[in-house]
Parts: C-alpha cells; structure tokens; sequence
C-alpha cells in the first residue's frame, strides 16, 4: 500500500488550510475523511435528497433502494448473515443504549450478572451500572491489567473475588473465564480495542472467541464495542460469535451521526423496539400496533440517510484502498519509532503493554510526570499538533491504573512518520516550556 | 486557540504561586475537583467588615488552574464580598489574559468557583447580607 497517495485522497490535509503545520494524531476521536466520502455527502443532497420507505416518486425508491444497499454493504463488511440483522443508529452510544433499554431492560432478572471490564469506555459502561441498578442485577467489574492484559474480577461491591487472573493467552483465559462466568452471568460487555489501552485482544482474537463460547455455554450473551476496531481490522461477527456488535460510521473514515447496531438473528424476537413512530410500524390503529420485521422494527423516524449514504462511501473506500495486513504493520512502524523516540526522552510514561502495543495498535497513552496532560494538549495545540487529554471516558480504568488524565496519540492510514517527527518535536518543547524551575 | 503557555505573568504565576496553602483558623473553606482532568481546588479564608481579610488556595492539577488560584488570591485581597460574588468568568478571563474554549475554561474557573461557594456558605451560616 502507498500510504502517501492514500493522504493525498483526505482533502482535510492539503496546502489551502490557513495554518501551515496541521498535524492530527486523534483519530480515535473522530477519523478524516477521504473525498469519496465528502463526495458521496454532496451528491445526495444536490441530486438525490429524499426520504426513504415512505415516497413512491423516483427519487424516494432510489434513495430507497440506495440506503437499502449500504446496509447489505455494512452485512457484507462485518460478515453477518444477512442484512435484517443490521440497524443503523446515531452511533455507537445510541447502539449501547438501545440494547440496554430495548432488550436488557425486559430480559435482566434480580441476581443475573452483567460483566464488564474496567476498560470498557463510558458507553459501554454506564448503561448497565443503570440497568444492574434498575432491575437489581449485579454488576461484575473485570479488571484489566494495563502491563500484561491480565484479567480478573471484581464484583458491584468492590470486594475482590478470588478468581484466578487470565493471562494473554487462550487455555490461561478459558480456565479464568470459567470460573468468572457463571450460570448467573446473562451478558457480558467488552470492547475489542480499548480507546486506552488499544488492542488489549491480539491480532487472533482466540481469547475473544473463547470467552463468548463460554457465555454461550452457561445461556449469557455477548456484546462488543467495535467503535475502535471497525475500519481497523477484519472484523467477522459470525466468526467470533457475537450477539450483539456496536460501531461508529465517523471513525471509520465515515459521516458523524450514523453507527451500526449488529443483533444476531437469534435474538430478534427477544429485542423489542428501542424508539417506536414512523417508519418502525406495520400497522398503527388507536388502542394497538403491530411493529415491522427486524431491521425496520429497530428504526423509528426519518434516518440519517445522507450520512448513512456516506457511510456506504466510507466502506467502499476501506474495502478498495485498505489492506489490513498493510495498515497493522504501518502502525507497528508508526509505533516503534514513537516509542524509540518517547523512551530517548526518559520523561514520557507509556500507559499499557508495550509489546502488545507496537505490535499494530492505533492508540498510546502517555503520561509525564509533574506535568499535566491537559497543560501538554494545550501547548502541542499551540504548535499545531493535535492530541487528546485527559480520561477518554473511561474514568474507572484510569482510577484503577491510578492516573488522572493521559496524552493520547491516535493513527489512522493517513497518519505518517513526518506526524510523530512533529509531535515529538513539540512535546520537547513542551516538557522545557511546562517543566518546573 | 491561543498561545497562553507563551504568556509571562501567566507561567510566573505558575512556577512561583502566591497565596499558596491553607489557613489554620478561617471563615469559610471549600473543596472542589474537576473529575474530567483531575484538577483538584481547595479554598480557606477570613472576612471582616465584608471584605477578605485573609484568603488561600491549594490547587492541584494543570498550569492554568493553579496560575488562576495564584491570580484570584492576589486580586481578592481586600476585596469587598459583593465585588468577588459578582465575578464572572469573562472577568477570569481577562485576568488571565487568554481566550480559553471552553473544556480550558473550566480548568481556570474552579478557583472562582469555591471561592465564590465559601463566601455563599459563610453568609448563609452568619446571616451576613452579600449587598
């Protein structure tokens, strides 16, 4: 793969921007866009703007079928079996929400286990602290150690439960994961990269799959944030198993405002519709309605349609122009040279396990001690370099690792050498400027 | 934004903070933190004839909400009640010196915000009329 050509196709990055130095290592936040997809935007609002499933005129069944074509796209893309079992939503908090209130909030008894993991970001967090709370469900925290990946588990008590830890490797985590799911365990939340600690699963994934066989075995189902994966990797839901899958369209080189949902077909007659209104309705009289088949159940009101058109952009762009075997080792060249220059330094703390981390990981987090990170954003923000600080909503892995706020450095394919050279650059600067007399 | 990191006074304030600790004897104090970055505030003082008589910070966190606490301290001062309790966060601002958007901004607020949380407190238990 020519990653320069690949830069040139974001056209956030040439010469007419007003600042001459713009470097963004936040990817992780929110990716660019490549023009294909800023033109797939244009073209449906200046040829083809209409609503969707509603209108017969021409423009309203090719928007239609358009819309309908992305989300067998979206199908194709992540390996599900068919497209019904592909919603599209806001985003990947609104998927979370969404299971949480239109499946998890029927199906949770008193006593039934909900485990997540201490790295899971805010959205795949908070909603089940409040569905644990609302239906007296008890909430398991498995923590993830930040210098092996190791597992173990606590539970909504904070007492320690004497369960062994996993280690990274498959029959250590199978004989961990047995003893942490239990018959009482109904689902299990965990991301596939951490916004944190970045790819905390490995390139095989085998820990990943054992883990939701297990939850399978004792009837407990599985749902995994994507939004740091998808665009990254190969991503097959059938492959791992999944029951439910969350992903974000505007970091994965596509539109804000749009995410996927994934519901395995098994579980549809179990969810029940999250929004009901237009559009999600078969019939509505005034005392009873009956709902439309899975996908359209799951999607009440007028959709994002220009963005989920983008998104179909988005994923025709990674499918012609991304290899993945390609991009992971472009981030472990990325990588090893940030962390050969970072360890030069001395000062920079890197948070997490650095094997696993130059290995192809898209994310780093530093710290340098007795300065804070929001005081080195800001001045690598001055300097044209753009980071982001602070918790990365997810407060409870940085209260478990003991920090308050970090410096993350994020790639995506159009991040380049010449980026790190800047970034490295300015936080020099920046630890003499900051550092303490 | 800006480049405040540039700014003198501001940095000053920040390697060498004034009105720094806290008051074994006081009026009022108040605790607060920012748990998005960490950034954590503590304030003591003392009122007389509805002015500060005596005022300290103890700030913990990012240069801007200890050069904010050093600055605030030294321009509360003597400073009559009824001024500080009508500070706003345009007049933090200017006192900085720098536009600040508006994660920053909160950053450089907190020291007004339990200064201005200590005086309410003392006047709701005094019974001291803030004109």
């Amino acid at each position: 793969m020519d990653f320069k050509r690949l830069r040139a196709d974001f056209p956030i990055f040439n010469e007419k921007r007003p600042s001459p130095k713009y470097v963004y290592l936040d990817s992780a936040s929110t990716s660019h866009k490549p023009q294909a997809v800023i033109d797939a935007l244009t073209d449906f609002y200046l040829q083809k703007n209409a609503s969707v499933h509603r209108g017969v005129y021409d423009g309203a069944e090719s928007a239609t079928i358009a819309y309908e074509e992305v989300r067998q796209k979206v199908a194709a893309f992540i390996g599900a079996a068919c497209s019904s079992e592909i919603v599209f939503t806001p985003g990947t908090t609104a998927g979370i929400n969404f299971i949480a209130g239109a499946w998890a909030s029927k199906n949770m008894m008193p006593g039934d286990e909900i485990l997540v993991t201490q790295a899971d970001h805010h959205a795949n967090f908070l909603p089940w602290q409040r569905i644990a709370q609302e239906r007296q469900a008890i909430l398991r925290v498995l923590s993830i150690s930040a210098e092996n990946y190791m597992i173990s588990c606590t539970n909504q008590a904070h007492e320690s439960v004497d369960h062994n830890v996993a280690e990274y490797c498959i029959d250590a985590a199978c004989r961990a994961f047995k003893n942490i799911v239990t018959e009482r365990t109904k689902l299990i939340a965990i991301p596939l990269v951490s916004n944190v600690l970045g790819d905390i699963w490995g390139d095989n994934t085998g820990t990943l799959k054992a883990l939701i066989s297990r939850a399978h075995e004792v009837g407990a189902f599985v749902l995994i944030d994507a939004a740091q994966a998808v665009g990254h990797q190969v991503i097959n839901v059938q492959e791992l198993g999944a029951d439910f899958v969350v992903f974000s369209g505007h970091k994965m080189l596509g539109p804000t405002g749009v995410g996927v949902l994934y519901i395995n077909k098994k579980l549809h007659a179990q969810v029940e519709p999250y929004q009901v209104g237009g559009g999600m309705v078969f019939s509505a009289a005034e005392h009873e309605s009956r709902w439309q088949m899975p996908p359209h159940k799951f999607e009440a009101g007028t959709p994002p349609v220009a963005s989920i058109i983008g998104l179909g952009a988005a994923i025709d762009y990674i499918s012609e122009r991304i290899d993945y075997d390609s991009l992971r080792l472009h981030y472990a060249l990325l990588m090893s040279y940030l962390v050969e220059e970072l360890a030069l330094m001395q000062q920079p703390v890197i948070i997490g396990n650095l094997h696993y981390i130059i290995s192809g990981s898209h994310i780093i987090n530093i710290m340098v001690r007795n300065i804070h990170a929001h005081d080195l954003a800001g001045y690598l923000a001055s300097e044209g370099v753009a980071v982001r600080a602070g918790h990365h909503c997810a407060q409870p892995l940085a209260h478990a690792l003991g920090y308050e706020a970090t410096l993350r450095i994020s790639f995506h394919a159009y991040t380049t050498r010449e980026d790190i050279d800047q970034f490295v650059g300015a936080l020099k600067n920046a630890c003499v400027h900051l550092g303490k007399l | 934004m800006s480049n405040f990191l540039y700014q003198d006074e501001l940095m000053d304030h920040y390697r060498y903070p004034r009105n720094r600790g806290e008051l074994a004897v006081y009026d009022f104090r108040v605790d607060d933190h920012n748990p998005s970055c960490g950034d954590r505030v503590s304030v003591t003082g003392t009122i007389k004839n509805k002015s500060i008589e005596q005022l300290l910070f103890m700030p913990q966190g990012c240069v801007l909400s200890q050069a904010a606490a050093s600055m605030l301290a030294e321009r509360c001062q003597g400073e009559g009640i009824s001024v500080i309790m009508a500070l706003t966060r345009d007049d933090i601002m200017q006192m900085l010196g720098i536009e600040l958007g508006p994660t920053r901004l909160k950053c450089a607020l907190l020291c007004l915000q339990v200064l201005q949380e200590g005086i309410r407190q003392y006047s709701l238990r005094s019974g001291l009329q803030i004109d």
